[in-house]
């Protein structure tokens, strides 16, 4: 009697536990099969075609042109991070501490701007910086400079349509991040003696930092794999990783190749997405 | 001219059309231990922001050794200061946080180091250095808290409800603590507080605050004995108040009407207007009862509601006249206690001279 009655509730619960689980296959079915395959699927390609071996990354590393492009992609990638960071902080901080109506404003602008179509802002950088743009004409009138700038069709022009792209992925993780941190730990800080800089350097910006790394990973990565804004606003001669994977596959139809230059970069994101949950994967902020 | 420390001169402090602070005026002693209490609401928090510069007066001035504090931006002023939440830097050890003072003013690495520790010792948290804050009880934060404060040897300790999160066991051994670390370092110290008995236990003076001003200001026995406002009488110790009505006033005493008819005179009378009646306050240990059994009549009449032992003390719940319920309390087994009983008709008693009234 007591045995039945002490295991019959642990059999309902593990009951429970596999009705929920059938309730998830689906999901699973659909993941294994339009996410794990065609990853597989591509990898197995770039190992097999056109033969079995590793040629195909032999000759991605091996080859100069194929090492700049992959040179250019994580210099733009590590450029664009920088400056989302640099430019998203104080404003993910205004967004943090301004009076409300305010913050809800810059915050609507914010979501705005990424809710607009992407192509629609590309193209809109395209127009802002070409050679006759507002930018160039502007800089010309004020007599800043005599011959309009080269900011479109080179990497210039991609660093900074995809900064612009990217600035609310660093913002809007670290506002959280900051919100949480006690106003009254920075008056703490002050009264010890630390002045704005110091109360910033010091206390502010170690506690935010597991906001800035997630911020500046989840930038890297997209930046590392970003096609549209590169292909449109930059140059043929400076090809970024993503342009040269579309080439492979739509204009060469080497799936080998594509595949290999495709699998490099999955690498490269799960090392760093590693690398972040080991430095600040545990860390809890407060 | 004076010879006080810190000179609190006419500040105060409006939000918009929301007046925080009224008209606050105070004189602090060097080494003193200044309590303000009072309600929530009441300014004395704002106050002591305004000490710490984290508030500006909108009129009045603030100074410290006889200059004025007004110009000195927070990181300046070499302030120490506690918080009611916990404040210490969650990414630093406690050793790190209490250095973090000293390191802001570049102090040599050996004398860091013996600061810690003498600090430390002095909240009795030796040997705490390497922990984190998030591993530690909110009783040894707000130690290490005191110990951040205190490091770099500030001429004033403010204390804004420190004890506040914690419970009351724990809030007692802290007080006992703050008052040897206050005797031992001789440092003043501004304390922020609602709770009477925290701030009786703790002060050498007490403000008492209420709707953005000081009532009264001194010892917590001056308070408890000769309440200036009602406001006080009523904040300070346990009270009873019963509406009287003033039949004649001879200077600062009065004569007064008790409900059921009975005079007093010779009372106290503190006026805060013309108002025909006053409210009486009578101290519950202040009052003698007895069965009204024959006998003198006593000044007041009525009935036992409830008798509620409560170790050193018992507490009577008494009906008088217009439904007004008094709590009469008695020591252990003082010979009044002899007799009493749930509805029985007893008469009470008072010395005028102990008691006071306030018009209103």
């Amino acid at each position: 009697m007591a045995m039945t009655a002490t295991a019959a509730p642990g059999e309902r619960v593990a009951r429970r536990r596999n009705a929920a689980f059938a309730w998830t296959l689906p999901a699973l079915v659909l993941i294994l099969l339009f996410f794990v395959t065609p990853v597989l699927g591509l990898m197995l390609r770039s190992v097999t075609e056109p033969t079995l071996g590793l040629q195909n990354y032999a000759e991605l590393i091996g080859t100069g042109t194929y090492a700049r492009i992959f040179a250019n992609t994580f210099l733009v990638a590590g450029v664009v991070t920088a400056l989302s960071v640099v430019i998203g902080y104080p404003v993910a901080w205004a967004l943090a501490v301004l009076p409300r109506p305010w913050g809800q404003l810059v915050f609507a602008i914010i979501i705005l701007s990424m809710w607009t179509n992407l192509l629609a802002r590309t193209y809109a950088w395209m127009v802002l910086l070409q050679r006759t743009g507002v930018i160039n004409k502007t800089l010309i009138g004020l007599g800043v400079i005599d011959k309009p700038l080269a900011l479109v069709n080179n990497l210039v022009g991609v660093t900074i349509g995809m900064t612009y792209i990217m600035l609310p992925f660093v913002i809007l993780p670290l506002v959280g991040v900051i919100r949480a941190i006690d106003p009254a730990i920075l008056r703490a800080g002050a009264l010890c003696g630390a002045n704005s800089w110091q109360c910033f350097t010091r206390i502010l910006l170690p506690l935010s930092l597991p906001g800035v790394a997630a911020g500046a990973l989840m930038v890297f990565v997209m930046a590392l794999g970003y096609y549209v804004t590169p292909a449109l606003l930059g140059g043929t001669a400076n090809m970024m990783l993503a342009e040269m994977v579309a080439q492979f596959v739509q204009s060469l139809v080497n799936w080998g190749m594509g595949g290999a230059a495709a699998f490099v970069l999955l690498v490269v994101t799960l090392a760093l997405y590693a690398a972040q949950l080991r430095f600040f994967g545990t860390r809890r902020i407060g | 001219m004076t010879s006080a420390f810190i000179e609190i001169r006419d500040i105060k402090k409006h939000y918009g059309p929301i007046t925080a602070v009224k008209d606050v005026t105070l004189d602090i002693r060097k080494g003193e231990f200044m309590t303000f209490l009072g309600p929530s609401g009441s300014g004395k928090s704002t106050t002591l922001y305004m000490l710490a510069g984290f508030e500006y007066p909108t009129a009045g001035d603030i100074k410290l050794n006889g200059r004025t504090l007004l110009d000195t931006p927070s990181h300046k002023r070499n302030i120490g200061m506690v918080f009611q939440r916990y404040t210490l830097f969650p990414h630093l050890t406690v050793g790190e946080n209490v250095a973090f003072p000293l390191r802001i003013r570049r102090m040599p690495k050996a004398d860091v180091e013996r600061k810690v520790k003498e600090a430390l010792r002095l909240v009795r948290l030796e040997g705490f250095e390497d922990r984190k804050p998030a591993l530690m009880s909110g009783g040894q934060q707000q130690r290490v808290a005191l110990a951040r404060a205190l490091v770099y040897d500030p001429p004033v300790l403010l204390m804004d409800e420190p004890l506040s999160a914690l419970d009351k066991k724990l809030r007692e051994e802290i007080q006992f603590e703050i008052r040897r670390i206050h005797q031992e370092t001789g440092v003043t110290i501004l304390y922020v507080t609602h709770d009477q008995e925290e701030a009786l236990r703790l002060s050498d003076r007490i403000a008492v605050f209420s709707q953005g001003k000081i009532d009264q200001i001194g010892s917590g026995q001056t308070l408890y004995a000769e309440p200036a406002t009602r406001f006080v009488a009523g904040f300070i110790g346990d009270s009873n108040f019963i509406d009287t009505d003033v039949v004649s006033v001879e200077g600062s005493h009065a004569t007064l009407a008790l409900p059921g008819g009975k005079l007093v005179s010779g009372v106290p009378l503190h006026s805060a207007g013309p108002g025909k009646t006053a409210a009486l306050l009578l101290r519950p240990e202040r009052i003698d009862i007895r069965a009204a059994d024959g006998g003198p009549d006593g000044a007041l009449k009525g009935t036992i509601r409830d008798i509620t032992f409560l170790g050193n003390n018992t507490d009577v719940l008494v009906e008088i006249p217009a439904g007004k319920q008094l709590s009469v309390r008695i020591p252990f087994g003082h010979p009044m206690l002899g007799g009493l009983k749930p509805a029985l008709p007893v008469a009470l008693s008072f010395n005028p001279e102990t008691v006071h009234a306030f018009q209103g």
